[in-house]
């Protein structure tokens, strides 16, 4: 499978601060990667570094075989990578129609009006939120929000899409919801993505792989059965340890309930 | 365009943007100051015994004494003024705060000559008392101190509203709300209210009008008749400006390290707390306070009003006011216009701290905290040269001048609000393919519309209250309307002067309401 987004030895400072340090990470296309990590790990750092919006000082980001940013170089400005991110603060432009939303960025890219328009009906069918073309994000609900950002994001159709925590703030039944979506529209669409989040369960209800960067570094890559087997370090061993505590309360209750029943 | 060139261009596109905005404001506000030093310093240098001979530097102390009084009274009067507006339940608050705050968008000129119409000898209160106190230093500190004392009192209340509100609600815990206000709130405002000091200062220092107008000498009008009265002496007036260089310096350090982005957070739009404080018992008293600022604010208004009706001066104005209120009108809102375009984009960089966005702001401030003098000097010395007779010669000249002094305006109102833009709303325009130009044209221009048009009508107001800076160097029937009332002053009948007053007035107030019109908030 081909490389859809990789970085290579990338080292990031900030301040004179170590941010990533010499981060190798490679995402294949149509291959969605968890990228997991304690708070102020570097993860959305990683995520700025393939946007374009933070320079690596050394180190190579690629798209495909093309090099967009060399050893302190921006040589492909963010608008120009065919990338798309979801924030955790989903960002909608609030001036804007949920049409004006998604549009703006196919506009941007000259794709004529009734295309976009298709385009737009389409996605926004797809999500469900079919006839809120006209409405404005401060008249959706929290839930709707957050659909509108990743229509947004889908609508590009991207080379691949960032996901940074968009679901961190949400409760747990929209949460669950909302990645039975996710899942169902990468697997649709092939879509290449990297999902920022530093909750296993979450990474694992998406994602192929998962990655788990610790001040700056990627300690270790695989699959949950790779991490479960060799926990590189202490942290990867806690979330382990904390799913498996998880599952095996609610596999508990869940033989409570039917006890009672 | 071959397409390297093209991507390239793309790819640079913030910084191409940025470095014709920094290029027109350094040819308006920076190479000034350079043509003055570079020029004029040997000049400077050989002329620089006119600055002791002729009396120029007790002038020079006597002007910084005075200003440094309208400061301290200023102060004095606005804090209370700013804690009662912007935290109390004072009666009356809507209207009496517009009229207390309406004569800091007038020149102080015009002011004096309304309290001239009521404390002069023929004066609707007056006697030779209250003449001789109002033609005097008293005077000049009066009518000035209460013509800026609205600069801080909205600053203040602008200020106190932006603290967080746990601050305040710890304290009110364990203290009185008198405690709470005076030792919570104003340290915790101290930006707003030192921005305040600087700029009543700056203004105060430069003002020419007023001590003119009341018959005392400062510095400023020492140049100003060394440009065109009975003085002339060009030589010496540079001479006289050139030291007021490191006193600019001096006033962009202090701003520096006591204002700088905190204005941010002074001028910031944000959504501003409903709770207010109970005066209780105090109630009456406070309120009775603020009227009375309000009325002191209108009470020379009125008086030229008076004075325009009863002479009959509103029926000669037309033939005496000729352009002049077009030439202002038009001058100052392309020079708005102007403001609000590099505002947008050196205000964007110093938000986001881009590289060299710092310069260009303290670039802006500078011009600002420059005596008019010094900034109007530098002016005539770089554009008054025969190939740029088309400007200088023009009202091109009077735009240049206005976007040197007030583009701090656009810069820092909206630098403020894209200061409190999450950068995320930026990023995520920019991930789905937007350039910079689109971004800041599609996404901050329409999110910020309505404080951008605030940016632009305060840019407005300040332009056309403008007379220090355009009295320098007006051109051949190209005066604004201030400049037309200053001359017209000397000479004019009362009650036609008194009139064009009132033209002014009434001028200012008509683009105020339009604009706060049009800027109402709209529900969405």
């Amino acid at each position: 499978m081909s490389t859809a987004l990789a970085l290579e030895g990338v080292t990031l400072t900030y301040r004179g601060q170590t941010v990533l340090d010499a981060v190798d990470l490679r995402v294949a296309s149509g291959e969605v990667l968890a990228l997991l990590g304690p708070s102020a790990s570097g993860k959305t750092s990683v995520l700025r570094v393939a946007l374009g919006f933070a320079v690596p000082r050394a180190g190579t980001v690629r798209l495909g075989e093309r090099i967009v940013s060399r050893d302190g170089r921006l040589l492909v400005a963010p608008e120009d990578r065919g990338l798309a991110v979801v924030f955790q603060d989903l960002a909608l432009w609030p001036h804007l129609t949920v049409e004006g939303n998604l549009g703006f960025g196919l506009a941007a890219r000259g794709v004529p009006a009734r295309e976009r328009a298709e385009r737009i009906a389409a996605m926004l069918g797809r999500v469900g939120l079919a006839g809120t073309e006209r409405r404005f994000p401060g008249e959706l609900s929290g839930g709707q929000r957050q659909r509108v950002a990743i229509a947004r994001a889908l609508v590009m159709e991207p080379r691949a899409v960032l996901l940074d925590e968009p679901l961190a703030n949400v409760d747990v039944d929209l949460r669950r919801e909302l990645l039975e979506l996710l899942r169902e529209l990468f697997r649709e669409n092939g879509t290449t993505v990297i999902h920022v989040t530093h909750d296993l369960r979450e990474a694992v209800a998406v994602a192929h792989r998962i990655a788990v960067i610790e001040a700056g570094r990627i300690v270790q890559q695989g699959s949950l059965g790779d991490l479960r087997r060799a926990p590189a370090t202490p942290f990867v061993r806690a979330l382990i340890e904390d799913l498996e505590d998880r599952a095996s309360r609610v596999d508990c209750a869940e033989r409570e309930s039917g006890r009672r029943s | 365009m071959g397409r390297p060139l093209r991507a390239a261009l793309r790819r640079h596109e913030q910084e191409l943007v940025l470095a014709l905005a920094a290029a027109a404001l350094c040819t308006v506000g920076v190479a000034p100051f350079a043509s003055l030093l570079v020029r004029e310093g040997t000049a400077w240098l050989n002329a620089s015994t006119p600055l002791v001979s002729s009396g120029a530097l007790s002038l020079l102390l006597r002007s910084l004494v005075l200003s440094a009084l309208v400061t301290l009274l200023a102060l004095a009067l606005g804090m209370p003024l700013g804690v009662l507006v912007g935290r109390t339940d004072v009666r009356g608050l809507w209207p009496a705060s517009l009229l207390h705050a309406f004569p800091a968008f007038l020149p102080p000129f015009l002011l004096a000559l309304g309290w001239f119409h009521l404390f002069g000898v023929s004066g609707l209160l007056g006697s030779e008392a209250t003449s001789r106190a109002l033609f005097s230093d008293v005077g000049v500190v009066f009518v000035l101190a209460l013509a800026f004392t609205p600069i801080v009192t909205c600053l203040v209340a602008l200020g106190i509203q932006g603290v967080d509100p746990g601050l305040e609600e710890a304290a009110r815990v364990v203290a009185k709300p008198s405690r709470v206000v005076t030792r919570i709130l104003i340290p915790a405002a101290a930006p707003a209210w030192i921005l305040a000091a600087i700029v009543i200062f700056t203004l105060s220092f430069s003002e020419l009008g007023v001590p003119m107008f009341l018959r005392v000498d400062t510095f400023p009008a020492a140049v100003f008749s060394r440009l065109g009265g009975v003085d002339y002496a060009p030589g010496e007036a540079l001479a006289l400006v050139l030291p007021l260089v490191p006193f600019a310096l001096l006033l962009l350090a202090a701003e520096r390290r006591f204002v700088g982005t905190r204005s941010y957070a002074v001028f910031g739009l944000r959504s501003r707390r409903q709770d207010r404080l109970g005066l209780g018992r105090w109630r009456p008293a406070a309120s009775a306070a603020l009227w009375l600022a309000a009325l002191l604010s209108v009470a020379p208004i009125a008086a030229l009003a008076w004075r325009a009706l009863s002479g009959g001066g509103l029926a000669e104005a037309g033939r005496w006011m000729g352009r002049a209120p077009w030439n202002s009108l038009s001058s100052s809102a392309v020079a708005a216009t102007a403001i609000v375009g590099i505002g947008l984009v050196v205000g964007h960089a110093t938000a986001r701290r881009l590289r060299g966005a710092a310069a260009l702001d303290s670039a802006a401030v500078l011009a600002f905290v420059a005596p008019a003098a010094v900034l109007g000097i530098g002016l005539i010395s770089l554009w008054n040269r025969p190939a740029l007779q088309w400007v200088y010669g023009s009202t091109g000249i009077l735009v240049v001048g206005y976007v040197a002094r007030y583009a701090v305006i656009g810069v820092r109102t909206i630098g403020s609000l894209i200061a409190q833009t999450p950068l995320h709303v930026e990023e995520a325009a920019a991930a789905a393919g937007a350039g910079f130009w689109r971004r800041l044209t599609r996404i901050l221009l329409p999110l910020h519309a309505r404080g951008v048009g605030f940016a632009w009508l305060l840019a407005l107001v300040f332009c056309l209250r403008d007379l220090e800076l355009a009295v320098l160097y007006y051109p051949p029937g190209g005066e604004p309307l201030t400049v037309r009332l200053f001359t017209l002053e000397a000479n004019g009948p009362e009650s036609v002067v008194a009139a064009l007053a009132v033209v002014q007035v009434t001028m200012t107030a008509a683009v105020l309401g339009a604009g706060g019109f049009l800027l109402r908030r709209r529900a969405t």
